[in-house]
């Protein structure tokens, strides 16, 4: 039976890249509009896809040379799996290509999406929505795909040794584990590469086009209006789906490892445990599939009906997988199949609140976006500062539903006994599978976004009439309303997941101190315990993992310290990435008098290229102390130091990015909401201090929030990568 | 041989004699040849037949000529000082708003009709001073008033709009001032009540000077020019005709200078 259910994972991940194909294809066969709509939508194409080579250029460079490092650490001192130059090197590679999919279609799907909308809503939303699939299948199709055959060969050809059957279980868990290094790594480059290049493109447009020049949005006469349009792939489309891609990929071998180290005392358990979360998250694939069918509406749709049509779509796809998913674990046959249920369901629900606290937050249709357009009388002053109140006020229920979450779980998963501390980790692991298991259609709803938002550009440049604009910025608007909720969602996963993945950290250092043959843990008192059937209780004991012990203390500390360093940094990359932007779009309107007056074309390929450039630049030093930072702590302070590190990461990487996400969606509403016609509306007073808000949360929401998801997945996977050489060579 | 033309400048005043089309001058005057000038433009279209000693017209037939590469002549500037006052309202053609990016809209002159169901006003005045100003006075009357010379306070020429009050038009103390952008408020709220209860002054300063150039959404009926005897009235296009006719236009005219 194991096999059997285990077997759903891989036809639905093929079923993912079926489907995908054919809504692909689909999308296709539309028309593409006007001359000039295929001219625009070809400008955002080709730079959406320069930007790809260029960094994949620089992701291959720094690929090969870790992949080497990774090969002499395996190879030659034999302090690392030797899967993992090919595994790592594999995760990088099709998270690229999960990437590459995604932004391919969403670059042609708007100029169609444009080109129905002329004709109908139902059509448009259909063309963008099964388009956003497309990147949805995609991840889910191509990270699942390759769970299943990185165990499938793992599981043929890592041998039992000495230690037995169950012990191989829990190696080949961990050893499939490092093909999250290269999905991780990769999501750090997508994200704080796309996320400043969408920015700089973003502020420098607005800087020069229309406050130096008056020149209103989506104007082909401004350079950089084109480099806007293709930040909006970059970001949301590609460095989207990569953090989710990694999320996913973590959160079921974190769920899968934790399964194979709970269950040790039985082999047959082992495997139940460690094919559950894989058969649940191929479940929720083939839910996803059948949910996109639903999203659907009628023509002349109020923006209520096409939430409703959205909802309609991801809600029941939710629904469904908590049956199918308890009808999994009891056909599997899995001990406390309820209470595992209950883990499950624990995750699915905080991912919906999460969802919900940011909409809350971050919507005009609330009091806390409300509070701070009102602020905005005052003048941006008062208006950052409200935003910035709260900002900090909503971390409060997607930090304390993620605790809730993951105690329920843990909870339920031991069967209400605290002290079955594996069992209860492998039940927060599942919880994370739980609240991902629809991710094919929830990230559908996220790439939608960004595609809905360049059919309102295209159809803008390309000067479409009234009623076709009416459509596009009605699924411009729903676009907004679900890329809010989106980066919620990824926020509390991301979290989720790391906590996984901290839990399975200890797991990787059991397997590396048999490598390097200790067999007994020394836990004090001369009590002595063999490795091998060490309670995770027994490791915290062994490595003294406690808040008195100052090298924990000393790596909460800098974990912290590095969430906070990370997001000045992104932050402060986008500044001077915007300044060379706006130095180029203002050379262009100096040297050409004619882009203004509307007789020549600017140079749009150049303003790409430089976001581009400036993105490149800047992503490698964030990116690379997400690398350091577990390595050398793990160097120096030891397994304490790192887990120290990972949790301080961890509860204020989380918080911040919660908060920085948030302050910048809410500032962002509150200037749509003061446009809308309150406080003065457009042009008065507290229009000018919103602007200033919105400008100044451009970075927070878009770059710094998204891209700590990454940073705090990346030094869990990376610390798990590296316990090898933690184990071996650290000073205390 | 390309027609000349004579423009009245209001931001900032002047006359100036153009080989260029209304349309080319508008974003001439706003963006420049070279470097951009940036700054949104109102002016007139003057009859080039006009002639008055006020102004040394000679030099149109001097300057105002092709230049050596065959280019038309962008600019002549006949008088930059009290040209309002010295140009006839008969002699006014057609109105030109130009944004800050060198959109031009026309504005012909239409019929005008006093509403008299509107009790209180609120004018932004452009040309030869600037304030904003509340009245009781619908606008022809007010033109009347602010061009008399029997008033001590008086200008001879003025061109001005009218600008929404919303609800404030007829409950200056409570009623909803949600999407009016206008600075100072609650001041305006006081000199729209005391001209409301007080019938005194029929027209109060409400801001000495506007800085933020012309807020286009508030634009109601439309720009007039008025003197002691004469009155013209340009009716401004209706919201549905500025988003479907005129989007181009429209959508510059809503930037004024932020994000």
């Amino acid at each position: 039976m194991n096999q059997l259910v285990f077997w759903i994972a891989p036809i639905a991940a093929i079923a993912a890249l079926v489907y995908a194909w054919r809504f692909y294809k689909e999308m296709l066969q539309h028309d593409q509009g006007t001359a000039l709509m295929q001219e625009i939508g070809g400008h955002v194409s080709r730079g959406a896809m320069a930007y790809l080579w260029q960094q994949y250029k620089i992701m291959f460079m720094v690929f090969m040379t870790l992949a080497a490092i990774f090969a002499v650490l395996a190879y030659q001192f034999h302090v690392q799996s030797t899967w993992l130059p090919v595994t790592f090197l594999c995760g990088g590679f099709f998270s690229a290509l999960a990437g590459y999919f995604g932004m391919k279609t969403a670059t042609q799907a708007s100029t169609r999406t444009a080109a129905a909308a002329q004709t109908s809503l139902p059509d448009a939303l259909r063309i963008a929505f099964r388009s956003g699939a497309v990147m949805g299948l995609v991840v889910v199709g191509l990270g699942l795909g390759n769970i299943a055959f990185w165990f499938i060969l793992a599981n043929l050809l890592i041998p039992a040794g000495d230690l037995g059957e169950t012990h191989r279980m829990v190696l080949i868990t961990t050893t499939i584990l490092t093909f999250g290094m290269g999905a991780s790594l990769q999501a750090m480059f997508a994200r704080v590469g796309g996320g400043i290049f969408t920015k700089a493109a973003d502020v420098g447009a607005d800087l020069v086009g229309k406050v130096e020049s008056g020149i209103p949005e989506d104007d082909p006469r401004n350079p950089a209006v084109i480099a806007d349009n293709v930040g909006d792939n970059v970001g949301d489309v590609a460095g989207m789906g990569a953090d989710l891609f990694e999320s996913y990929v973590g959160a079921v071998l974190a769920a899968s490892a934790l399964g194979a180290a709970a269950y040790m005392v039985d082999p047959a358990l082992q495997m139940k445990a460690i094919v559950a979360p894989i058969a649940i998250a191929g479940l929720g694939i083939l839910l996803s599939i059948w949910g996109v069918y639903l999203v659907k509406t009628e023509e002349g749709a109020s923006q209520k009906q096409l939430l409703d049509a959205l909802g309609r779509g991801i809600n029941s796809s939710a629904a469904l997988i908590v049956v199918a998913s308890l009808l999994c674990l009891l056909v599997l046959g899995m001990p406390n199949a309820w209470g595992i249920w209950g883990a499950v369901v624990s995750g699915l629900i905080a991912g919906v609140i999460i969802g919900r606290s940011t909409e809350y937050y971050t919507s005009p249709s609330y009091a806390p976006t409300r509070q701070i357009a009102e602020q905005s009388e005052g003048g941006a002053a008062t208006l950052i500062i409200a935003g910035i109140g709260v900002g900090m006020l909503s971390t409060a229920i997607p930090v304390l539903t993620v605790g809730v979450s993951t105690m329920l779980a843990y909870l339920f998963a031991s069967g209400f006994d605290a002290s079955q501390m594996n069992l209860g980790l492998y039940g927060v692991g599942i919880a994370a599978v739980g609240m991902l298991s629809t991710l094919g259609i929830t990230l559908a709803s996220d790439a939608y976004g960004p595609i809905a938002d360049n059919a309102g550009g295209n159809a803008e440049m390309s000067g479409l009439g009234p009623e076709v604009r009416e459509r596009t910025d009605a699924l411009d608007a729903l676009g907004n309303t679900t890329a809010a909720t989106g980066k919620g969602f990824a926020i509390g996963s991301a979290a989720l997941t790391a906590l996984a993945l901290i839990a399975s950290y200890v797991e990787v250092i059991r397997m590396e101190l048999i490598k390097i043959g200790i067999t007994t843990l020394e836990l004090g008192h001369g009590a002595t315990i063999p490795t091998d059937t060490a309670t995770l209780t027994d490791f915290m004991t062994y490595y003294s993992v406690n808040l008195l012990n100052p090298t924990v203390l000393v790596g909460v500390m800098i974990g912290a310290m590095v969430a906070f360093a990370f997001s000045g940094m992104t932050v402060q990359a986008v500044g001077r990435a915007a300044l060379l932007m706006v130095e180029e779009v203002r050379r262009q309107f100096r040297e050409d008098p004619g882009i203004l007056k509307g007789t020549s074309q600017p140079d749009y390929e150049r303003c790409v290229a430089i976001s581009t450039l400036g993105a490149q630049r800047e992503m490698v030093i964030p990116a690379l102390i997400a690398v350091i930072a577990p390595v050398v702590t793990g160097l120096v302070l030891g397994v304490a130091g790192v887990i120290g590190l990972l949790v301080g990461g961890l509860s204020s990487g989380f918080v911040l990015a919660v908060f920085l996400a948030n302050s910048g969606g809410a500032w962002d509403n509150a200037k749509k909401y003061i446009e809308a016609g309150n406080h003065g509306g457009k042009n008065s007073r507290a229009h000018r201090a919103a602007v200033i808000g919105d400008t100044v949360g451009d970075p927070f929401k878009d770059t710094s929030g998204p891209s700590l998801n990454i940073l705090i997945k990346l030094m869990s996977i990376v610390a798990i990568i590296m316990a090898g050489v933690t184990v071996t060579y650290s000073l205390l | 041989m390309a027609d000349k033309h004579l423009y009245l400048s209001l931001i900032p005043q002047a006359l100036i004699a153009s080989m260029l089309k209304p349309e080319d001058f508008g974003s001439y005057y706003a963006i420049g040849t070279k470097v951009h000038v940036q700054g949104e433009a109102i002016f007139f279209e003057v009859d080039p037949s006009f002639r008055s000693d006020a102004f040394p017209f000679h030099l149109i037939d001097d300057r105002c000529v092709p230049k050596p590469d065959g280019s038309l002549k962008n600019s002549v500037y006949l008088s930059i000082y009290r040209v309002l006052s010295r140009i006839p309202v008969s002699a006014l053609g057609n109105l030109y708003l130009v944004t800050n990016d060198g959109k031009t809209l026309e504005l012909q002159r239409s019929e005008y009709q006093r509403d008299p169901s509107q009790l209180l006003h609120l004018y932004q005045e452009f040309c030869p001073i600037n304030p904003m100003v509340a009245s009781s006075l619908e606008p022809h009357e007010f033109s009347d008033f602010i061009t008399n010379p029997d008033h001590p306070v008086h200008v001879p020429r003025l061109v001005f709009s009218q600008l929404q009050l919303g609800a404030l038009a007829t409950d200056p103390e409570h009623g909803s001032a949600q999407d009016l952008p206008y600075s100072n408020l609650e001041h305006l709220r006081d000199v729209l009540a005391e001209l409301k209860h007080n019938q005194g002054k029929p027209s109060k300063l409400v801001l000495k000077q506007v800085h933020e150039g012309v807020i286009y959404r508030t634009i109601q009926g439309g720009f007039y020019v008025g003197d002691e005897t004469d009155f013209a009235f340009y009716r401004f296009p209706e919201r549905s005709a500025l988003e479907n006719q005129h989007r181009s236009w429209w959508r510059s005219a809503q930037v004024t200078g932020l994000a």
